[in-house]
């Protein structure tokens, strides 16, 4: 047990995974000597050599569609973008045959490829290096799509996210790398991709986040509590497939619920996890659901980056309008 | 290539009497790049990637003419249960995809997981002049050169993007674009088959020596529409490629008039029965 960051947990991962196959590879940008620019992959070349820690041209297209080529004739690649705002241009790739490759080929083949990349904002970065784009990504049917909340679930989701059949989108909150430490476990445990986390019970109001936005809302669970509001706090953890089902029993016992999140407000993650909600537990709503959300405009340059992301006080002001309503 | 333009010619007919869905892009004109290229391969181990214009590679790596047009009838018993279409075909180490270019890093992929496992085996991307608008290409040719990947690039030329020509797209000779990343080009004419294999032949052997990427560019003809009814060239010129650039015809030169005919009858027979078998003739 080691006290790790979530970029030395990640890290931790990548090498368990290609310790243990060695089918398992990285490419990216910069993923080699540079170690990555997060540091995420560091060490791997010196262990696994040029050919298992491959650095890659400018070329984010050509680098998911050779992680599809490699993936679909057995190998188990990892690869890198180096910040969500670049994925765009691997979109066909993704999009068009990675997502699409089981299905395609009614079953007998499959792109078991993982595409990590940093995303979120809060570092005071530039607008492509700050973005949560994630329903691009859950929108297309075949991909799976995880973002973890600190360094022990992204530890145990990139090992699973390795041995899924299919593509799996990684996602990983990019203020988190270094922003605390977790105990980590040495031995291998096992999470399943597709289930959330209950982080904190409460009868009185739901809250359900994911990434690095689990944090102020843990923290605005806090203060409510303080004030005599017990509120439930769900990690989704995975995206896609969506654990509706934890969410719709907590939202059943609570009736009201807040969801926060970074990605824009208009068709963000948030609407569909209200969709949901309204489908499995709309008769045991006591208040309309509440987003405390990214605005309708790209991430602000750091400057005005605050006025941008959901903190407590939007959380906590959203909680009591579901509360009083 | 006799057998392909049978198949081919059924699939206009059955798409003009509304028994097929989706669209129809035939390669008929170009059969002699399609079987001169994969006869030359090694159907055990070696991957295809092919693109819109798909059932002659098709067809000459496999010969099922029944799951192929089955497929593109939209009946479940088709090579991919009626999902994937003209376009979305694959069986064994066969794939197609719609999306330009989009097939060609992904079959360098394929090569590199296999020289990984130390197979031998080479993959082949099959890509037409208009592709070469697309940057997905230059990415993976990049990719190919600098990892001396196991990769033929094959190009046939037919000098038109559905209608637009090739000299209104493209700067410069597309017959050299690979040079600059030193991918080695030959340039062959489609219409003779013989004369591809042995080229094919000859750049697999290299490739499979551990040389690297090779491309091969062949000069070809689309003697129908890019899909159905959209062809805007002019008509003299389309009567003069059919009469001097068939590869049936120039087979048919060197193998006899009776070979030829003998040869004929039973590609007709055996796509008539499929056609039967599926109740469309």
């Amino acid at each position: 047990m080691a006290k790790l960051t979530m970029a030395q947990a990640l890290n931790q991962a990548l090498r368990e995974a290609m310790d243990e196959d060695d089918a398992v590879l990285v490419l990216g940008e910069d993923v080699g000597v540079d170690g990555g620019v997060f540091r995420v992959t560091e060490g791997l070349l010196d262990r696994f050599g040029a050919a298992r820690a491959i650095d890659t041209p400018l070329a984010e297209s050509a680098i998911v569609g050779v992680s599809i080529g490699m993936a679909a004739h057995g190998l188990r690649p990892v690869c890198e973008i180096q910040f969500s705002g670049f994925s765009y241009l691997a979109m066909q790739q993704l999009e068009g045959h990675a997502a699409r490759l089981r299905w395609r080929s009614r079953g007998r083949f499959s792109a078991s490829l993982v595409m990590r990349m940093p995303y979120g904002g809060g570092v005071r970065a530039l607008e492509h290096h700050s973005e949560s784009k994630e329903v691009y990504f859950a929108h297309t049917p075949g991909l799976k799509l995880v973002a973890p909340s600190g360094p022990r679930n992204a530890r145990a989701l990139l090992r699973a996210a390795i041995r899924d059949p299919d593509p799996v989108v990684f996602l990983e909150p990019k203020r988190l790398y270094r922003a605390f430490r977790e105990e980590v476990p040495d031995d291998d445990e096992p999470m399943a991709l597709g289930e959330s986390q209950t982080r904190r019970e409460g009868n009185d109001l739901t809250l359900i986040s994911w990434g690095a936005m689990l944090q102020p809302t843990l923290k605005a669970a806090e203060q409510l509590a303080k004030e005599g509001t017990e509120a439930e706090v769900i990690d989704l953890l995975s995206l896609s497939p969506l654990d509706d089902t934890r969410l719709a029993d907590s939202a059943r016992r609570t009736g009201r619920v807040v969801i926060v999140h970074e990605a824009h407000r208009s068709y963000g993650p948030g609407a569909e996890v209200i969709a949901r909600l309204v489908e499995k537990a709309f008769w045991y709503l006591e208040a309309p659901i509440a987003r405390v959300t990214g605005y309708d405009t790209q991430v602000p340059f750091f400057a005005r980056e605050t006025d941008y992301l959901p903190d407590v006080a939007r959380i906590v002001t959203s909680a009591h309008q579901v509360l009083e309503a | 290539m006799i057998l392909i333009r049978y198949v081919e010619q059924s699939l206009l007919r059955l798409y003009a009497q509304g028994l097929m869905g989706g669209t129809v892009h035939t390669c008929i004109g170009q059969e002699g790049c399609a079987v001169g290229v994969v006869s030359a391969i090694d159907r055990q181990r070696d991957m295809l990637f092919s693109n819109h214009r798909g059932h002659g590679h098709y067809l000459a790596y496999c010969g099922d003419i029944h799951g192929l047009i089955a497929e593109i009838m939209g009946l479940p018993i088709g090579v991919c249960g009626g999902m994937g279409g003209s376009q979305h075909i694959q069986r064994e180490n066969f794939y197609t995809n719609g999306i330009q270019g989009a097939g060609v890093p992904i079959a360098v992929g394929m090569g590199l997981a296999e020289r990984f496992k130390g197979t031998g085996a080479v993959s082949l991307a099959f890509l037409g002049d208009g592709t070469f608008g697309e940057g997905a290409v230059y990415e993976a040719m990049n990719l190919a050169a600098l990892w001396s990947a196991p990769t033929l690039f094959v190009v046939e030329h037919n000098g038109y993007a559905q209608s637009t020509p090739s000299s209104l797209q493209h700067a410069g000779d597309l017959s050299r674009r690979a040079e600059p990343f030193g991918i080695p080009v030959t340039r062959t004419e489609g219409a003779d088959v013989i004369a591809v294999f042995e080229v094919a032949n000859r750049l697999l052997g290299q490739i499979r020596a551990g040389k690297g990427p090779r491309l091969l560019f062949l000069d070809t003809h689309r003697f129908a529409p890019h899909s159905k009814g959209d062809d805007f060239r002019d008509r003299e010129e389309l009567e003069r490629i059919n009469r001097e650039c068939d590869p049936i015809q120039r087979l048919a030169a060197q193998i006899g008039a009776d070979t030829y005919e003998q040869v004929r009858k039973a590609a007709e027979i055996e796509v008539d029965i499929v056609l039967q078998e599926l109740g469309v003739q």
